[in-house]
């Protein structure tokens, strides 16, 4: 009889103890950061994982998530030309075009505003907009998810990403979030340049690499960083060409008037103000800024070099603005637009992770 | 009597066996610094911003970014943290918060700037958190050979004498590079109560004296711009000179 207490108590201490039952557990999934690269912060409640990539993955180029089924997200974000719009301005399921330019997704797991007014602070908030948006996908949620719900392979895609049954818009968020994060963009001839004159190994790849690296790049790079020349760099620097913040650039205000982030914060001081966007992949993200106004790079120098237009909020680096821009003679604007080019990566835009898998 | 011994001997380590850890560690004491920019020809309130002021030659004037650098902050052989930041607009009167004995602290030393050490290494090597890393110094770093800009004041002013406070004319300093790094020493700091487990130091950036040391006043019409460029050494030096003594305890 003793022996049950025992028994009993030793049980009881089992029980006590055990940590609480483990779950299903989806593979997590290691980034490829560029060695030249800060790290990425991943938001707690959505940690990187292979299935939830590949999900992501599969709806980023899903058109179930627009109202006629014929819009994905890559309809205005194509792989060709760095997931940007060649167009102007896209147009959404009824026909209708916004007023902005599509962004390029690039090293967006590195951005803390979204939109080029940056009214959404993380990408999972991002992503539930385009769907919804009567100019853009113009779909509910709601019946978006139900139409993904009648397909078997999505909700095991689901149940494996997240460990549970059921197809939500967050979980659908956080999934293609997963995917955009994974799209890192780090192996251009600038990535060579940048490494070179930081004093960084260079792999046997990037040797080779360098070798090709000529005269006129290095060139242009120097203007680029001149503070005499271009003087891009003071918004376009570091690993990720560019640096966080909303700026006049000196653009006169279109037809739309569009006051930028001061539509967000309400306040004057912002007005005209858009994100800074990396240069990375410039040459495959025509046409340029906000409106995508400028059809190509050399109409995007001559803005800097001498079409300015002075307004009340123009970013104080633009710090030639009042004699109209940094006037590059003929020569400097042919060496600039060669090292622009060096921004190119296609490994990027070629790499079969981020194709359409349907 | 065996079994009742046996019995209590395993009654007390079920007892233990699953009692957590004692939950009194010594009291952890956080310390957090700000920094008040100010306008003193105002008295003392702080200033702000996009407000209009008015220069000492009586331009209107008005500041859109005050930021800076702080590493090696120490008082004789107590540490208090490698590197903290001032970014008025993005992060408000914040300067650093860290673990620390305040006691230890009555008086600071330190660099504006960043220490040459730190200045030269790969900015995205820094841990996450620190001021250092690339994805927070973003603009204030220029590159692995300059380093970051230890001191970066901008604004717009209105230079010109037609009534209109357009404020036309940018100005903006930034002062970088090891050369330009100075030191700061500040004594009898007084570290207010916060709670039990923290304190608070006030430390204040006045712009009017900035731009009106008596000794070597900026005009700012003609001394509008600076990168720290071969050519521009005369203003950078007045500007950072300016800066340390524009920086002290509230």
């Amino acid at each position: 009889m003793k022996y049950f207490f025992y028994i009993f108590i030793l049980l009881g201490v089992f029980f006590a103890c055990r940590k609480d039952k483990v779950g299903y557990k989806a593979t997590p999934y290691i980034l490829d950061i560029p060695s030249h690269f800060p790290d990425m912060i991943i938001p707690s409640d959505n940690p990187m994982t292979a299935e939830g990539v590949e999900l992501g993955r599969y709806l980023f180029y899903e058109k179930k998530l627009s109202g006629n089924n014929t819009m994905s997200c890559a309809t205005c974000h194509m792989p060709q030309n760095s997931f940007s719009d060649p167009n102007q301005y896209s147009t959404g399921i009824d026909g209708i075009q916004g007023n902005r330019q599509s962004m390029a997704l690039i090293n967006m797991g590195w951005e803390d505003f979204f939109f080029w007014d940056g009214r959404k602070t993380t990408l999972e908030k991002q992503i539930l907009e385009p769907v919804i948006n009567p100019i853009e996908m113009h779909e509910s949620w709601k019946n978006a998810v139900a139409k993904l719900d009648q397909d078997m392979n999505y909700r095991n895609r689901f149940f494996r990403a997240f460990g549970e049954g059921g197809i939500d818009s967050l979980k659908a968020a956080k999934a293609m979030a997963q995917f955009i994060r994974t799209l890192i963009s780090g192996q251009s001839k600038f990535d060579v340049m940048y490494k070179y004159e930081n004093g960084m190994p260079l792999t046997s790849t990037e040797q080779s690499i360098f070798q090709t690296i000529d005269v006129e790049e290095w060139a242009g790079y120097d203007i680029f960083k001149s503070l005499d020349g271009a003087d891009c760099f003071h918004c376009h620097n570091g690993p990720l060409m560019r640096v966080k913040k909303f700026s006049n650039n000196g653009l006169l205000p279109n037809a739309f008037n569009d006051l930028g982030r001061a539509h967000v914060t309400n306040n004057p001081e912002d007005n005209y103000k858009f994100k800074v966007p990396t240069l990375r992949n410039i040459a495959l993200t025509a046409p340029y800024m906000h409106d995508g106004r400028f059809a190509n790079l050399d109409e995007v120098i001559e803005h800097y070099s001498s079409g300015i237009h002075m307004s009340p909020t123009i970013d104080p680096l633009i710090e030639f603005g009042s004699q109209g821009g940094v006037q590059l003679d003929a020569q400097e604007k042919y060496l600039l637009k060669k090292f622009l080019l060096t921004l190119t990566d296609n490994n990027f835009i070629n790499n079969p992770k981020f194709k359409d898998p349907h | 009597m065996k079994q009742l011994l046996f019995g209590i001997l395993f009654f007390m380590f079920l007892v233990t066996s699953c009692k957590k850890d004692d939950v009194n560690p010594p009291a952890t004491t956080y310390l957090t610094v700000e920094v008040f920019p100010m306008y003193s020809n105002l008295g003392s309130s702080s200033m702000e911003l996009d407000s209009v002021y008015t220069t000492p030659e009586g331009y209107k004037v008005k500041f859109t970014d005050v930021k800076f650098y702080n590493s090696m902050l120490k008082n004789g052989g107590n540490n208090l943290i490698e590197a903290s930041f001032f970014d008025f607009r993005g992060t408000g009167n914040f300067l650093l918060h860290t673990v620390g004995d305040y006691t230890k602290f009555s008086s600071l030393q330190g660099y504006i700037g960043v220490d040459s050490l730190l200045n030269h290494s790969d900015p995205s090597a820094f841990p996450n958190e620190s001021p250092l890393n690339i994805s927070n110094a973003g603009p204030m770093h220029w590159g692995w050979n300059p380093g970051y800009i230890f001191m970066n004041v901008e604004g717009k002013v209105d230079t010109i004498a037609d009534g209109i406070n357009n404020l036309d004319h940018s100005f903006s300093f930034h002062i970088g590079t090891d050369a330009y790094r100075r030191d700061f020493s500040f004594s009898n700091l007084s570290w207010i109560k916060i709670s039990e487990t923290e304190r608070k130091l006030n430390l204040k950036l006045d712009l009017w004296k900035f731009l009106h040391n008596s000794a070597s006043p900026i005009d700012l019409k003609t001394e509008f711009l600076t990168h720290t460029a071969s050519g521009q050494q005369l203003l950078t030096e007045k500007v950072i000179a300016n800066f340390q003594q524009s920086f002290m305890p509230q």
